[in-house]
């Protein structure tokens, strides 16, 4: 298994140092359950109402991906990026306009419903479940539409409820339960077939930080039994704490690929000049970009305060040229960081607009 | 059997749904008993002959308007709860599913059709006297998943489009006129009589009201069971258009993307 | 123009555009011209075969297409506007609606503004069908005295709706509630048959509707009334649609407190 990494300037693949890495856990050895090559999904939509323009959107552009068993994969990138796109494509849900896409050795397009047996999708959200019955039944039409074994059926359900911890609120209608507990359900559902691969598109967006702990307390169990997992998020601590490897997505491409120590990496001999001040404008972010040595700067134009993050090589040389370019203005304080996986993300999505 | 496990599952699951809110019945229920109402009315002083007639055609109105309405609802509904990915993504066809709502839907047309025959029955103070109620009551279930049969080929047709909305109430007045369900279709222009005839609840009504009135002498000349075999004949057939149409409607939906937005 | 004017016309004919926006989100325009030219034309035919079918000497082909004519802007002004605060709801975009500064009442009207043109068009479109396919005589017709018939009547409709469209906003579902009352027109407005049939307990009901007097108008007008005559139910349908309005400007207001009190909005 290799890393790859997508020199974003010149378009050109590089490999690290041609020793193929082994990801953080040693699973080159174990089955591919995830083939994409030359994936390729384009949408068609019509705007106007008299004078139809036909608009092309190419939503995923050209990406290969494999994942292994037992691999906790994540796909991370800015909204609009694809993800999503890519999930369904995934999960048979939408057909690719070009490329392979191979899940658990079963091809996505032309053998869906074998697929489908063995994947789960946790899509998470306020929609995606019915409101009006309760979890019980939810569950049990899920389990009977996705083919949980009748005999066990039942006895299934309450083992998956008491795992999600919704045992006592079983009974409940959905439309009673808080997000959190949504949530909860929507995991269940996802693996209340024991499926050998589970899908899992933004799975904390919208919670609490204790239900988000939760949900990827959760994640992290399931991978320990041996399931596969594919997420998606735009969380980088997410990625960071979570994967064994990561997929770096924007604009429908893959950017890079590899464990979250092999993207930061990417960024490992430089240093992150972190600005604070008042009354900082987007000319000031401008200005900084400009200047020679400086890699990226990712900006937060608070309306109070603002944050800058000025990605360098030579931290002690950049310093005071940071400094003198911002001396009119109000700033509270400068420190110099080492770079996190945000950063790698930052640079590797800014560089690639 | 994963399909016919799938079947019934949708089957229970229509159910739950439908017990969760029995309200959205009402809406059902207005359209054709306020019709028969309508038509009663209108003779002043219906003979039971003339009541009969009106009872059983607002009933298999409200046969009709339950399928087709809950056919077109179906997949919409679970556009709005954003369920249709999970649906989709199962592992048994959606034809199968669908199904099973479809029957439990028709099922339901029965208690409908009964609500407009007991509420007339109760203000024109007439006793519903069935000439041949074993007749009757064949009739009356053929037409019932003959409806059905109708019902999922509508349905494949509302998979595809999110317009389902617009085509159910469109369709409601159009399929009362066609089918002749308050008057024979003979008053209707001639070029008209083979789309009646292309539906199957057409030879429903027919059937219905040769076991139900004595003397009913306006019937299609080919009698009850020549309906009967008509109404079976035309079920087969919208069946197997459905399950190509299913088939296409997955296809399509899995290139275009429209069945995921609202 | 005062400000608290100016800024009520602003909502209203910003909310009549969304209207219209939204409509063709989700409709395309062919669907709407189907419903548009479809509608009517079977309802009028449904009534009418049954007419002929029943044969009641006092009831004729020319009385039940005009009334069914005339009651086809139902659909458009009674149910789609009574849907306003159900779709809204639907969407979730009440909440949004309801703490924005914007005068609250004058945005559901803005939206039944582009229901009120439809409304228009599609009793246009239905009296053509009564003339030239149900064969309706127009020979001594009033057509100025049709037409305003045809305007007091939608917007007095039109009223009517705003008025059931209030109860959506409490109510778990305005939908059944349009459905009701969408076919109880047919029942007690003189549409199929003149009021008298209707037993003495529900002519009161009659009267509270505005339809009631368009009908009997619109029949008048098609046999020649001049405006004059017209005059008299006419004026009885306009007092009717804009006392709904206000009834239903009050039970908006009131029903909009309680449902912050007890928390119904965010319910379906």
């Amino acid at each position: 298994m290799t890393s790859i990494h997508f020199r974003a300037l010149t378009g050109k693949v590089i490999t690290s140092n041609g020793i193929p890495s082994t990801g953080e856990r040693g699973m080159d050895d174990r089955e591919i359950v995830i083939d994409v090559r030359g994936l390729v999904r384009k949408y068609h939509s019509t705007t106007g109402v008299l004078h139809q323009k036909r608009r092309e959107t190419v939503a995923v552009d050209h990406i290969d991906l494999q994942v292994r068993r037992g691999e906790l994969f994540g796909l991370l990138g800015p909204n609009g990026a694809g993800k999503t796109t890519t999930i369904k494509v995934l999960t048979t849900l939408l057909l690719p306009t070009e490329g392979s896409v191979q899940v658990l050795g079963y091809d996505a397009v032309k053998q869906p419903m074998e697929v489908r047996k063995r994947i789960g999708l946790i899509l998470g959200g306020e929609r995606g479940l019915y409101y009006r019955i309760t979890a019980r039944q939810n569950l049990r039409y899920f389990a009977d539409i996705y083919g949980v074994p009748i005999a066990i059926r039942d006895k299934r359900i309450e083992e998956v409820l008491a795992r999600v911890d919704l045992l006592d609120k079983a009974d409940v209608r959905v439309e009673d339960y808080s997000r959190g507990m949504k949530q909860r359900l929507h995991i269940a559902k996802g693996i209340v077939h024991d499926p050998e691969l589970v899908f899992m598109d933004e799975p904390t967006i919208g919670l609490d930080p204790e239900a988000a702990r939760d949900t990827r307390a959760m994640t992290k169990e399931l991978v320990g039994e041996g399931k596969t997992i594919l997420l998606t998020t735009h969380y980088m601590y997410e990625a960071d704490e979570l994967c064994d490897r990561v997929g770096v997505i924007a604009r429908g491409r893959i950017l890079a690929l590899d464990t979250p120590s092999g993207l930061k990496a990417l960024v490992k001999d430089t240093s992150v000049i972190e600005v604070e001040g008042f009354g900082l404008t987007e000319m000031d972010v401008e200005s900084l970009r400009a200047l020679e040595g400086v890699r990226t700067v990712a900006a937060n134009m608070g309306e109070d305060k603002q944050t800058m993050r000025v990605q360098v090589e030579d931290p002690g040389g950049m310093l005071p040229r940071v400094a003198h370019i911002l001396e009119d203005r109000k700033v509270i304080g400068m420190k110099v960081k080492e770079p996190t996986l945000e950063d790698a993300y930052l640079w590797l999505v800014r560089e690639d607009a | 059997m994963p399909r016919l496990r799938a079947a019934t599952a949708s089957f229970r699951h229509q159910a739950s749904m439908f017990l969760a809110e029995p309200q959205w019945l009402i809406p059902n229920i207005i359209a054709p008993f306020v019709l028969a109402m309508v038509v009663l009315m209108l003779y002043r002083e219906p003979s039971p002959e003339a009541v009969l007639y009106a009872v059983l055609g607002g009933g298999m109105m409200g046969m009709w308007g339950n399928t087709l309405y809950a056919s077109g609802y179906s997949i919409q509904s679970d556009r709005w709860w954003g369920t249709v990915d999970a649906i989709f993504s199962a592992p048994s066809p959606l034809i199968w599913i669908i199904g099973g709502r479809t029957v439990w839907n028709a099922f339901i047309g029965i208690v409908n059709g009964l609500f407009v025959l007991v509420a007339a029955m109760l203000i024109f103070r007439t006793p519903l006297e069935v000439a041949n109620f074993p007749m009757f009551l064949l009739a009356f279930v053929l037409t019932l998943l003959s409806l059905a049969a109708l019902g999922m080929l509508f349905s494949a047709a509302f998979v595809l489009t999110r317009s389902a909305q617009v085509l159910t109430n469109g369709l409601e007045f159009p399929i009362y006129v066609g089918t002749g369900s308050m008057f024979p279709i003979f008053l209707l222009p001639y070029w008209t009589h083979p789309l009646s005839l292309s539906l199957a609840p057409t030879w429903g009504i027919d059937a219905i009201r040769y076991s139900a009135l004595a003397g009913y002498a306006q019937g299609f000349r080919i009698g009850y069971w020549g309906d009967m075999l008509a109404m079976a004949a035309l079920s087969l057939l919208y069946l197997v258009i459905s399950i190509w149409l299913f088939k296409a409607v997955d296809r399509r939906a899995r290139r275009t993307a429209d069945l995921m937005r609202y | 123009m005062s400000e608290f004017a100016r800024g009520s016309l602003r909502t209203f004919w910003s909310s009549a555009v969304l209207a219209k926006r939204a409509l063709f989100a989700w409709l395309n325009p062919a669907m709407w011209l189907m419903q548009l030219f479809g509608m009517s034309l079977f309802q009028i035919a449904f009534f009418v075969y049954v007419a002929i079918f029943v044969n009641n000497a006092e009831v004729t082909i020319e009385y039940v297409a005009i009334g069914n004519a005339l009651q086809s802007m139902a659909y458009v002004s009674v149910f789609a506007v009574c849907n306003i605060t159900g779709e809204e709801k639907n969407q979730g975009t009440i909440e949004g609606l309801l703490v924005s500064p914007a005068n609250r009442f004058s945005v559901f009207v803005g939206r039944a503004m582009f229901q009120i043109v439809n409304g228009l068009a599609t009793v246009t479109i239905a009296f053509l069908y009564a003339a030239l396919v149900f064969n309706v005589d127009f020979s001594q017709a009033n057509y100025l005295g049709l037409a305003v018939v045809v305007l007091v009547t939608t917007f007095a409709m039109t009223g009517f709706g705003l008025m059931l469209s209030s109860l959506g906003l409490f109510l778990r579902t305005s939908m059944i509630v349009a459905n009701i009352f969408l076919f109880v027109g047919l029942l007690v407005c003189g549409v199929n048959f003149p009021v008298a049939y209707l037993p003495a307990y529900l002519r009161p009901l009659s009267y509270a509707i505005p339809m009631t007097y368009g009908t009997e108008a619109a029949r008048m007008a098609v046999g020649g009334a001049a405006l004059g005559e017209l005059s008299c139910p006419l004026g009885a349908e306009a007092l009717v649609g804009i006392a709904a309005m206000l009834v239903g400007y009050l039970m908006f207001r009131w029903f909009e407190r309680l449902a912050r009190s007890r928390g119904t909005l965010d319910r379906f």
